[in-house]
Formats: structure tokens, sequence, C-alpha cells
């Protein structure tokens, strides 16, 4: 036991020492995590679009004010003598609304009128918000035309659950958290263990009476200190930058970020001992865990929607587990009952890298 | 032309690009990472990250137990964004099933739904979202409501609705979500990798103190930093080339513009990319610490170009950041050329920016090399 807390505190002094490592420790995962959870977001408010009016009636004005006063959408003055088509080649609108001739008098005849959307899909997401919101103020007009025959007999009423004001950032924020806490620990833990191997210092542990379990944990420890420091600002990031608070019981979050933190230090000190080159392993672990936990842990996108040749591989990814405990913490507030699945899932994963980690010490050791 | 020739390939130019390809060739580590990653990403990327809403989780409470309520549950089940997963007795078991999060839209039909649609009265149904992920909930949204309308016409006879919108999807029918995805990643792809492996040469130099056997040779310092960057520009523009094969032969994506100006806007990125690694490599005094360093850089680089999520998503005070990121304006010519086949009229301005960033970095970058050698 003492052997392993002055293992981890040789390391944590060795970190203290170097300002790149730690910047990189403290301050860029705060700051990517604060960075990104609120720039980044599918949902597009603000999208230009084109009206082009050939009616030009005050009912066809009225239906092009119902998209103007849309937070929605922005509507963009058609120039003169240019067609919409042009305007959306260019890419200087998302979408143009055409209103045909006759529109107005099609209308007042009670006759079923037709409007044009032509929606620029090189972005397919976008696209459907568009149609979909296009069609929501549509609908609402036609309402509001007031023909008698035409109320709705079904009314939807919609509740939106977990995140009332659909707000991109309170899903991504607690994202970026399992990102940054994925990325930077491990890379920290993979550093300490290869730069013993590169600078040989490995040698004066091997002929030490430190046993391969006291070293390692050692490490790991001086590593998931690190991580549960970073998670603790990631949380006060949580709770001032996003608005986001506890929701119900926060015992499995705590009982998760613990094991996910062992989890990536010892992901780490596996990587780290497997290439004894510094720069080797900054490389092996950037691409493992940051493009495994971020492509497969339905960070930004659906896991559901990964083809099925590739989606039993985010079974394997701790990230994809540690994203459900955090949103679910932050935002659906389930506990225990939602979530002890992907806890026991972490812990299961973090063990099997431990273990993987010490045999590979263990192997070295007899070699050396 | 003769004595250009000469210089180019005779001279000192041509030994100096020589040893570095050379050096690039055994370097196994280096080779690999030319080119299977670009190539695996731009998989991964094209196939993972894919936004469709689509299979979401529904439950329904059906207190009516009508035919009309089942009418309704068969409409809002017909299109795939919808699976039925479970039936619930009351709204509380639908409630924990949804904040347990074995569902992700749960729907109460009222007991009086059939009988006050019988006597022609508006009924109303609850629809419960979880609202979590913002984009889903706005998509799931709208396909509910459109679901309801339907029936809504169809329960008022012959009547459509007064007023009608016909969407048409234009460059993009078919809504592949891919072909934004990878049009996206490429640039980021040839930034991120030319960064990394320019960096790796250059710290090489430093790390063995070979930098001073460069100095001592006749080559002045022009013919240095030339060598040192032509035969990395070969180099990845191969791996451009792999990644534009990808794109066409796996995703399909369609080369409706000129290819020659995707190239162009490549070879300025895969400059930029080089400059980028050059410069970091002169902070640096270790690979170890080129690594390191470019964790500050590249990921706020990547994340913030609209390359995975569109540009004006963005918050406004950082949609104007991107005017000075390479890989944004790179997603935009690669888009407009390749899926809506715009041509130079349209892309000039983007080109233009490109063309002067990568003058920027490579200029600043030789700049700081040479300071270093002196």
């Amino acid at each position: 036991m003492r052997r392993i807390f002055a293992q981890a505190r040789k390391e944590l002094t060795q970190l203290v020492r170097d300002r790149l490592a730690l910047g990189l420790a403290l301050v860029l995962p705060v700051a990517l995590t604060a960075l990104m959870g609120t720039t980044i977001s599918l949902t597009v408010t603000d999208i230009p679009i084109v009206i082009q009016d050939l009616d030009q009636t005050p009912l066809s004005r009225q239906y092009a004010d119902a998209f103007r006063s849309s937070l929605t959408f922005r509507v963009v003055a058609l120039p003169p003598a240019t067609s919409p088509e042009k305007l959306l080649a260019a890419g200087r609108v998302r979408a143009a609304l055409i209103v045909p001739e006759h529109f107005m008098r099609e209308v007042r005849r009670a006759r079923p009128t037709q409007t044009q959307l032509l929606v620029d899909a090189t972005d397919s997401n976008t696209a459907k918000l568009v149609r979909g919101n296009a069609a929501q103020i549509t609908r609402a007009f036609a309402l509001g035309l007031g023909q008698p025959d035409t109320t709705p007999l079904i009314r939807t009423a919609t509740r939106l659950w977990f995140n009332p004001g659909r707000e991109p950032r309170k899903f991504y924020g607690p994202g970026f958290l399992v990102l940054g806490l994925s990325i930077f620990p491990t890379v920290l833990a993979a550093l300490a263990m290869s730069r013993e191997g590169e600078q040989k210092t490995i040698l004066q542990v091997y002929v030490s009476s430190i046993s391969a379990h006291e070293f390692l944990l050692g490490k790991i420890l001086a590593g998931m200190a690190i991580g549960l420091t970073q998670c603790l600002l990631a949380v006060g990031l949580m709770y001032t930058l996003f608005g986001l608070h506890f929701v119900g019981d926060p015992t499995p979050f705590v009982a998760g970020s613990v094991l996910f933190v062992f989890c990536m230090a010892a992901f780490g000190s596996l990587v780290g001992g497997a290439i004894p080159n510094q720069a080797a392993a900054v490389q092996a672990v950037a691409l493992g865990g940051f493009l495994l936990s971020f492509l497969l842990s339905g960070l930004i996108f659906p896991v559901e929607n990964i083809p099925d040749a590739l989606r039993w591989i985010s079974n394997l990814v701790q990230a994809r587990y540690y994203v459900v405990v955090v949103r679910d913490a932050f935002l659906q507030g389930g506990g225990w009952p939602a979530v002890w699945w992907a806890v026991l899932a972490i812990g299961a994963i973090g063990s099997v890298f431990y273990v993987l980690a010490w045999r590979s010490m263990r192997r070295m050791q007899v070699k050396a | 032309m003769n004595r250009l020739l000469r210089a180019l390939f005779g001279g000192r130019f041509w030994t100096l690009a020589l040893k570095e390809l050379r050096q690039i060739r055994r370097d196994r580590r280096l080779m690999i990472s030319l080119v299977v990653p670009p190539t695996l990403q731009v998989l991964l990327f094209g196939f993972a990250l894919d936004s469709d809403v689509k299979n979401l989780r529904l439950g329904v409470v059906d207190l009516s137990r009508t035919r009309e309520s089942r009418e309704l549950v068969s409409v809002l089940t017909e299109n795939p964004t919808f699976q039925l997963t479970g039936s619930y007795a009351t709204t509380d078991v639908l409630g924990d099933e949804l904040s347990t999060g074995r569902l992700d839209i749960g729907v109460v039909v009222p007991y009086d739904f059939a009988r006050l649609r019988s006597r022609g009265r508006p009924a109303t149904v609850q629809v419960l979202l979880n609202a979590a992920n913002a984009n889903t909930a706005q998509i799931a949204q709208g396909y509910v409501e459109g679901a309801v309308a339907f029936l809504n016409r169809d329960a008022s006879g012959v009547h459509a609705p007064p007023v009608e919108l016909r969407p048409a999807y234009l460059f993009n029918p078919g809504l592949v979500n891919a072909w934004f995805i990878v049009t996206g990643v490429f640039g980021t792809l040839i930034i991120l990798n030319g960064s990394l492996v320019s960096a790796a040469t250059m710290i090489r130099e430093k790390e063995r103190g070979t930098v001073e056997q460069l100095l001592m040779t006749p080559a002045n310092t022009l013919e240095v930093v030339t060598a040192k960057v032509v035969p990395l520009f070969v180099l990845l523009m191969t791996m451009v080339a792999v990644v534009l094969v990808v794109a066409r032969v796996v995703f399909h994506v369609p080369f409706r513009g000129s290819p020659a100006l995707v190239v162009a806007a490549c070879a300025c990125c895969v400059l930029t990319g080089i400059g980028l690694g050059t410069f970091v490599s002169t902070f640096a005094r270790s690979a170890s610490q080129t690594q390191l360093i470019s964790f500050f850089i590249n990921p706020p680089l990547a994340m913030l170009s609209g390359g995975l999520t569109p540009i004006e998503a963005m918050p406004k005070w950082v949609q104007p950041l991107t005017v000075v990121n390479p890989i944004a304006h790179f997603a935009t010519i690669a888009r407009s050329v390749l899926v809506k086949g715009a041509g130079l009229d349209v892309i000039y301005p983007n080109l233009l920016a490109l063309i002067a960033l990568a003058a920027l970095f490579v200029g600043v970058s030789a700049w700081r090399f040479r300071r270093q050698l002196s």
C-alpha cells in the first residue's frame, strides 16, 4: 500500500514539473468541453431562405410573413432577375419557397393549392429540419384561413421531457465531458508509462522490490487523481456554463466516473507499456481512444445508426457506457435502475485493461 | 527552362529531396500513418456518423382501444422513424420507461378518442418526447405532426388542406448523410495528417541534431525548406487521390463539378497542413511534445470547421471565426463542386481564402524554420 502511494506521488510530482503536460491535464479538457459543448450542434436556426412570390397578393404576402416571423428561418431578399435555383447553387440560401400564381384566387375558391419548397439537401439533416419546420408553418397558416371543415379532429399535445427548451448544449455538454475524460487522462497515463520505457528508468523499477501490481496501481492511482480532478472541473462547468445539475441520484455518476477514470488510466498504461516510445504511444492513444470514443459512443450521432457490421464494436468501447451514465445523471435522472448495466460494463472493461496491462508488465519483468 | 530543370534535378535540391523521400520511406511508422489512417478514417466516419433519425422506440398507452386509436398507432409506425416497442396500461409506467431510457417517445390516446372523433369534436393525443437530444426531438416532433395531419386529412373526407407544401430535395434527393460527412471529413484529414507527418519529419532533424549538418551543406535555407516540403507534398497528394477514390467508389459521392478544382483546393489544404505542422515543430523540443501541442490546435480546428456539423448551427460569435479555418473553406468547396456541381464563379472566394491561408502558414513556418537554422 505504501509503495503504491509512493509511486503515485512520484508520478504527480513529475507531472507538476512539466508545464505542457499540466496544461494538458487541467486547462485543455475544460476549455475544450466549454468550447465544443456550446458550439457543436446539429440544430440549425436562422436558416437563410428565399421566397419567390409569383402571386403578389395580400394573402401570399401574409403567407410569406408567416415564414418571416419564425425563428428558424431568415428570409433573404431575392435579387431582381435571379432564379432561386441560382441562389441555392451558390449556397447563399438553404431553401427556396415558391408561391404560385393565382395562389389567393385558388385559396378563396377553396381549391387545394400547393406551394413548392426547394431544399438544398447537401446536408441531409438540415434538409429534414427545414422541411419539417416549413410544413408546420404551412399547416398553421392553412388553419388560420379558417375554413370550417378543416379544423383538425386530432390534436397533439406534445411534452418535451428532460430538455424542454430543446437546447442542444444540454445534450452535447455532457457528451464532451466524456470526450475530454477519455482523451487526456489516457494520453497522460500512456506518456508516463512509455517515458519509463524510453528513458530506460523501467530497469530501475525491475530491480527494485516493487511488484508489477504495486507499480501499475501506483501509476493508475496518479492517473485517476488527474482524471477525477478533471471530472470535478467539468462538473463545475456543467453547473455554470451549461445550466445543468444532477437530477435524481448522483451516486451512479460518482461510481461510473471513478470506474471510467480507472478504465482510461489502465488503457493508457497498457498502451504505454506496450509501446516504449512516447511519440508513438501518444499517437496510438489519440487514434484509438479519440476515434473510437468519438465515433462509436453516440456522442453526436446516435449509435443506432451505425451499420450492423461496425456497431458491435461500440459495445466494447467504454465511452459508450459512460455517455449513458453521464446523460442520465444530468438529464433523465433514472438513477441505478436505468444505468446499473452501464456502470457494470465500464467496470468490466476496466478490469480487462488492467489484467492486460499487468500481464504485459510481467512479461517485460521476466525478460529484463 | 533548361536551367530551371537542371536546378531542379541536377542540383542540391534534388539530392536533398531524395534524402527526405528515403528517410520517410524508411520510417515505417510514418509510412503507415500516411496511408492507413486516412483511408480508415474516411471509411469509419462515412459509415458511423449518421445523424439520420430512425428506429426511435415508441411506447403507446391506448386507453381507447378502438379501431380509430389503432389506426393512429399504425400510421405512426408506418415509416421507419418509429418502431413500436411496447404498449402500457398506464401513463405512469410509460413515464418510467421514458426516464430509464428504454423508450424515446410515448403516445397517450385518451379513453374518449373514438367517441369524440365520431361526434366530430377534436380529440387531443398526448405525445411525450425524450428531448435530451434536441435534434432528434425536433425531427421526431415534425414526423408525429405530419402523421396526425395526414390522419386529419383522411378524416375530413375528400377535402385536402387549402394550402399544402410540396418539398423537393435538390442535389441530394436520397438524403444520403454520408455525402455531407465524407466531404466534410476530407479537409480535416488532409490538414491533420499533413501537419502530423510534416511535424514528425521536421522534429526528427531537431531531435537528432542533424539541423547543424543541414546548415553545413552548401544549400541555402530556401533549398533546405523546399526540399523538405516537396516530397511531403507529393506523398500527401497521393493520399488525397486515395481518399477521392474511396469517396467515389465506396460512398458514391457524385462528382458533378470539375475535379480539377477540388484537386487545386486539396493542394492548398496540403500546403496549409504542412505549414501548420512545421510551425508547431519549431516550438517543440521532442516528437512527443509536438503531438501534445497539436492537441491544443487540432480538435478545435476540426470541430469548428463545419465539417461534421453545420456552421449555421454554431453560436453567432463563433461563426466569423470559421473564416480563418482552412477546413471550413475546403468543406464548402468540396460540397459545392462535388455535390452541387458549382464552378469557379461560385467558389472563388473560398479558393482565394484557402490560397491566402496556405501562403500565410507556409510563409510563417518557413520564417520560423529559418530563424531556427541561423
